[in-house]
């Protein structure tokens, strides 16, 4: 009951992701991954979690995705308490992930196999996820036979095809060159734009995390916490030339200042 | 609007430029080897001469045929016992790589039974099954299994944690998890086990002919070596490395059919094959509409 009133003051019926008090311990309470936090995030809206190793951003997304279960506080996702691994909630992670022995088209219809039968709308679904991707000519490509980025890209559009409309990306870009990986953000913010999905996006880098998100939530160490929430006015849709407007690096040296005074 | 067929077919010439150099150092090898045994520097007691084999293997191979249903006896025995050692070394496998306690139960015979030298089991082996097929296959498929449940073990337990964290958030149960994601990224090393497996099955199988047999390729060869025929002895041992090319290219090619994903031809292959099939179904399913 108290929960519901948190999220109706914070934001009423539009949040999607709301959390009061969430705190996760490992090694029977000695180690502090996450200690209270509270947040709501309204729908369709991006925001990045930044910080330095250690400061819980990871862990906030695993509770989220509901891969592991907080020690203390409560997490609800459409107005519903999270409990485990659901269907409007998927991830990504840093490292494409894909099963080798599967062709790209067949590893973007991997969730909807594993949620029963696929149908001949699945796969058009699966086609278009990949053209809007960039890949419509590798439907039938294997793993090995793509690039990093183009994997990622697969992955993206396997993420999609669960029609989860929370997307949870672990730095998926982390692993690939600079240049793959500000072209990839560019897109990713087309995509997430198009298909309307309110999306957490976990990084170390600052500029990444302020380019792509509507708010910032800057977390520090030892114990890993929302140290400030910051919010991003920039406008939309964003070129990567904004990246050296004044506003951009005020915003940079506002969650530089919170850092590192930690 | 067909391409033509890619032919990656080398030409005569390129395969005789390829050989050559390796057959003529065979030729040289064999020609030295004759005439050493000629002249004397080798006594033909314990070495014959290589046309004395050929002289043999013309004999057993071609004009009398001896050989064929000793060879095809030794065959059978090797594949049937590498299937029942496969069979029973996969199901372990699974069972220990399902559960941690059965695992625990499991291992430590399975352990006694491979420092244990498994050929040592033959005249009990022999005792218990009798002169026949029996106990080659019996013998063959003890010391084909420990290679094939430790390497199909090894697959099964690796854990990809990103990959199975992937899966559970997908919402994937358990039997998916196996199925989708265990199985095929364990299918190379289980290969790798198999391969080693039908090797150990045809030792298995020569050796429980050489304690005592009616047939096949091991009695044979012992015939032979009693009768210090040494060229027939040796033109016989020619049949067992015969078994072991055909069983263990068998294998290879179901690996490489199998586990296409490692070879870049082969992925090309199958995704070209996957291509036609999604247009071929889209066709149909279109049609239907």
């Amino acid at each position: 009951m108290e929960q519901q009133a948190i999220i109706e003051a914070n934001d009423p019926g539009t949040a999607v992701v709301a959390g009061s008090n969430v705190g996760k311990t490992f090694a029977n309470g000695t180690v502090v991954a996450l200690d209270n936090a509270e947040f709501t995030i309204p729908k369709g809206k991006f925001v990045s979690l930044v910080g330095p190793s250690g400061c819980g951003k990871s862990t906030l997304l695993r509770l989220i995705a509901g891969l592991i279960a907080p020690t203390s506080g409560h997490l609800h996702v459409h107005g519903t308490q999270v409990a485990g691994p659901r269907q409007d909630v998927a991830m990504m992670f840093q490292r494409a992930t894909l099963l080798e022995w599967r062709t790209a088209i067949e590893n973007v219809l991997l969730p909807t196999e594993i949620a029963g039968n696929v149908e001949d709308a699945d796969r058009e679904r699966a086609m278009e996820l990949l053209h809007l991707v960039g890949l419509g000519d590798f439907a039938f490509s294997f793993p090995a036979q793509l690039s990093g980025g183009m994997q990622q890209r697969v992955a993206l559009a396997r993420l999609l095809q669960t029609g989860a409309d929370v997307i949870l990306l672990d730095e998926p870009f982390g692993a690939l060159d600079e240049f793959t990986r500000e072209r990839l953000n560019v897109e990713l913010l087309r995509i997430v734009a198009e298909v309307g999905a309110t999306t957490v996006f976990v990084t170390h880098n600052i500029a990444e995390a302020i380019f792509l998100a509507d708010e910032v939530y800057v977390m520090t160490p030892r114990p890993g916490r929302i140290a400030k929430v910051i919010d991003v006015p920039l406008e939309r849709p964003r070129e990567l030339a904004i990246q050296t407007s004044p506003e951009f690096n005020h915003l940079v040296d506002e969650a530089r200042d919170v850092l590192g005074a930690h | 609007m067909m391409d033509p067929p890619k032919s990656n077919r080398p030409n005569a010439l390129w395969l005789m430029s390829r050989f050559a150099p390796h057959l003529a150092l065979f030729g040289v090898l064999i020609i030295i080897w004759e005439l050493l045994v000629r002249t004397g520097v080798i006594t033909t007691i314990m070495i014959p001469k290589p046309s004395s084999i050929g002289a043999s293997i013309i004999d057993l191979y071609f004009v009398s045929g001896t050989i064929w249903p000793h060879f095809f006896i030794t065959l059978t025995e090797a594949v049937l016992g590498f299937c029942i050692g496969a069979a029973i070394a996969i199901a372990l496998a699974v069972g220990s790589s399902l559960s941690d306690p059965f695992r625990r139960y499991v291992m430590p015979y399975a352990i006694v039974m491979n420092v244990t030298p498994g050929i040592a089991l033959t005249p009990v082996i022999i005792a218990w099954f009798g002169f026949g097929m029996g106990s080659k296959i019996a013998l063959a498929a003890v010391i084909s299994f420990f290679p094939i449940f430790v390497n199909t073990l090894t697959g099964l337990m690796q854990v990809d944690n990103e990959r199975e964290e992937l899966f559970t958030s997908l919402g994937a149960n358990r039997f998916q998890i196996f199925t989708r994601l265990r199985v095929p990224a364990a299918l190379p090393l289980l290969f790798a086990g198999l391969k080693i497996g039908l090797t150990t099955a045809l030792i298995g199988a020569v050796v429980a002919e050489f304690a005592q047999a009616t047939a096949g390729v091991g009695v044979l060869m012992n015939r032979f070596s009693f009768q210090l025929n040494m060229g027939a002895s040796l033109a016989t041992l020619l049949s067992m490395t015969l078994i072991g090319l055909i069983l263990f290219y068998s294998m290879e090619f179901l690996d490489d059919r199998l586990v296409f994903w490692r070879r870049e031809e082969r992925r090309e292959a199958v995704s070209r094959k996957r291509a036609r099939a999604w247009k071929r179904r889209a066709e149909t399913s279109g049609r239907t509409r």
